[in-house]
């Protein structure tokens, strides 16, 4: 605490985190309450709505870890402490496309071994 | 925790016990109001809603049985009165179950923080006089000494988790007169549940003298220099990662492979196995989010702004609180603190009582959290979402697990919350609010993931 001393518009940066934190909450419900962009006959398709809470999401994260958690100005083990877990996330992520029937054919090639044998016996 | 520096009267813990008198006070009031008083009212207006409704589906039995209108015609006025007054008597159900839930909660929480403080407050002032400093004072050195009152905690748990199945089975039987258990199934759980409240009095008694000397510092690489509290409660958050990724990659494997309405809209027609809307399988957010695959006598979704509400709500008061505490801690470091104008200058006339304050709102906010998680999670029941099916399975136990740690946290915070009230927090021992803060804001973090995989996706 105390690292964050520089102001801006006279707030701090916990007040604008703060901020960031609430209006990406209200953007990804609002993703999912709005079928058609507000105004609009452009529809959010699924796809785009995955979209939006993967990044809301990271952006989230990063907004907690980083200033409320203090990561940014931490020394980088405290970092690497933090981070060192999200391999094995990344691993189960990875588990998960494999083990899942659209791993075998609907995954590209250069993150899957070869199926081969799966889909020509 | 060594080195203090400070003595605490014995006194001082019985504003412990003063102060669990008060929030009992508060829980009662708060059961009685919202979950006697209104709920009452509302189960009134559920029972004339009910039989409404029967009323309504008799009416429409003997019109189809007379062959007077078609069992299949969802348009006859008859039809709709019916299915209307349906939709009506579960609105009405699940607004007595909001009050009543909510009431419940409140005496359950009132009660467990009561206890914690209570219970601690007064062990601790039995103690005798010359146990306030049996560990500190040792000259000019400050000599460092381990606490054992975590492994008596962690001892206290796993008695209670050996405990758990029986001692759930037993209050099962106490709400549910079909099942019989004997008053021996608790004992093992009842006695992990006294040696965690003696761990934690224990604790509490070592923490509230500390006034910032003393802190134990690591002397190994690559810690070296860094607080020993500080390394060890990043080395927990890294293993809670992996506690929370479990549940999140449980979910998503399952995820992907139940033909949801999300995945059948998103596969243009669907896959192998999902071919047809009978195929679906209903997830919490099908009940949930606006759109959602849950679907009412009309056809329509039972998910809209109100059913999202409540999580909504949760989400901002979790940020909300995240915020708050790190005011605390500002509030506790700035040596240069002034009370505010106005209104909130009244709230927060000196430093102690502001970092008090802002903690307090923290505890409301996050007291408020699980009022609202046990509103959802008795809707979600209401309407057939059960723990029974593998979807219900994962999304109770991963909202749980949530929640539990939001629970755990709330009685440390109970702590720093009297803590701050007797012995303050200033830039000297202001770390027992950023350690605990890091907790809090991993709790809103996790929240982060568990909101939109399971209440938005």
């Amino acid at each position: 605490m105390g690292e964050h001393a520089n102001l801006y518009m006279g707030k701090d940066i916990y007040f604008w985190n703060f901020i960031v934190l609430m209006v990406f909450t209200l953007f990804e419900v609002a993703a999912v309450f709005f079928e058609t962009v507000p105004g609009t006959e452009i529809a959010i398709s699924r796809s785009v709505v995955w979209a939006i809470l993967i990044v809301v999401g990271i952006v989230k994260g990063y907004g907690i870890a980083a200033f409320f958690m203090h990561l940014r100005d931490e020394h980088k083990w405290f970092n690497i402490t933090f981070m060192f877990p999200w391999i094995f996330v990344a691993l189960m992520l990875w588990g998960i496309g494999l083990s899942n029937p659209e791993g075998v054919t609907g995954l590209p090639s250069w993150c899957t071994p070869d199926w081969s044998y799966a889909t020509e016996r | 925790m060594s080195g203090h520096g400070n003595e605490v009267a014995n006194s001082t813990w019985l504003r412990a016990v003063m102060m669990a008198g008060m929030i009992f006070t508060v829980g009662i009031i708060g059961f009685g109001v919202l979950g006697v008083g209104i709920a009452e009212q509302k189960h009134h207006t559920w029972e004339d809603e009910h039989h409404h409704y029967e009323d309504a589906k008799s009416e429409w039995k003997d019109a189809v049985a007379a062959g007077t209108i078609d069992g299949d015609d969802h348009d006859s006025e008859l039809y709709i009165a019916k299915e209307e007054a349906h939709n009506s008597e579960i609105a009405a159900h699940l607004s007595y179950l909001t009050y009543r839930t909510a009431g419940v909660t409140m005496l359950f929480l009132a009660g467990a923080y009561a206890s914690f403080i209570g219970i601690g407050g007064f062990l601790n002032a039995s103690k005798p006089k010359g146990d306030d400093h049996h560990d500190d004072h040792h000259g000019e050195h400050e000599e460092h000494h381990g606490s054992a009152s975590p492994i008596i905690f962690a001892f206290g748990i796993m008695v209670f988790l050996i405990g758990l199945p029986d001692f759930i089975v037993a209050c099962k039987a106490m709400l549910d007169e079909t099942a019989t258990a004997e008053l021996g199934m608790l004992a093992v759980s009842v006695s992990g549940l006294a040696i965690i409240v003696i761990a934690v009095s224990n604790w509490w008694f070592e923490d509230l003298p500390f006034i910032g000397h003393g802190e134990q510092i690591a002397t190994s690489y690559p810690f070296e220099g860094d607080h020993i509290r500080k390394v060890g409660l990043w080395v927990f958050i890294m293993s809670e990662i992996m506690v929370f990724a479990t549940f999140f990659s449980s979910y998503l494997r399952m995820r992907t492979e139940w033909c949801t309405k999300w995945a059948f809209e998103n596969s243009n027609g669907g896959f192998d196995g999902c071919r047809s809307e009978d195929d679906w399988v209903l997830t919490a957010s099908d009940y949930l989010r606006p759109g959602g695959a849950k679907l009412d006598g009309f056809g329509e979704s039972v998910g809209d702004f109100w059913t999202l509400l409540p999580g909504g709500i949760n989400t901002f008061a979790l940020i909300i609180s995240s915020y708050t505490i790190v005011l605390a801690l500002k509030t506790a470091k700035n040596t240069n603190w002034e009370a505010p104008k106005g209104f909130m200058g009244k709230l927060m006339p000196t430093r102690k009582a502001a970092v008090r304050n802002y903690l307090i709102a923290t505890l409301m906010l996050g007291s408020l959290f699980i009022v609202l998680k046990l509103v959802e999670w008795s809707h979600l029941v209401a309407e057939g979402f059960t723990i029974g099916t593998v979807q219900g399975s994962i999304f109770y136990i991963a909202t749980g697990a949530h929640g539990l740690h939001v629970f755990i946290g709330l009685v440390i915070m109970l702590y720093l919350v009297f803590k701050a009230d007797t012995v303050g927090y200033d830039e000297d021992n202001a770390q027992g609010i950023e350690y605990f803060g890091l907790y809090w804001h991993f709790v809103d973090l996790a929240w982060v993931v568990i909101f939109p995989a399971f209440y938005l996706y």
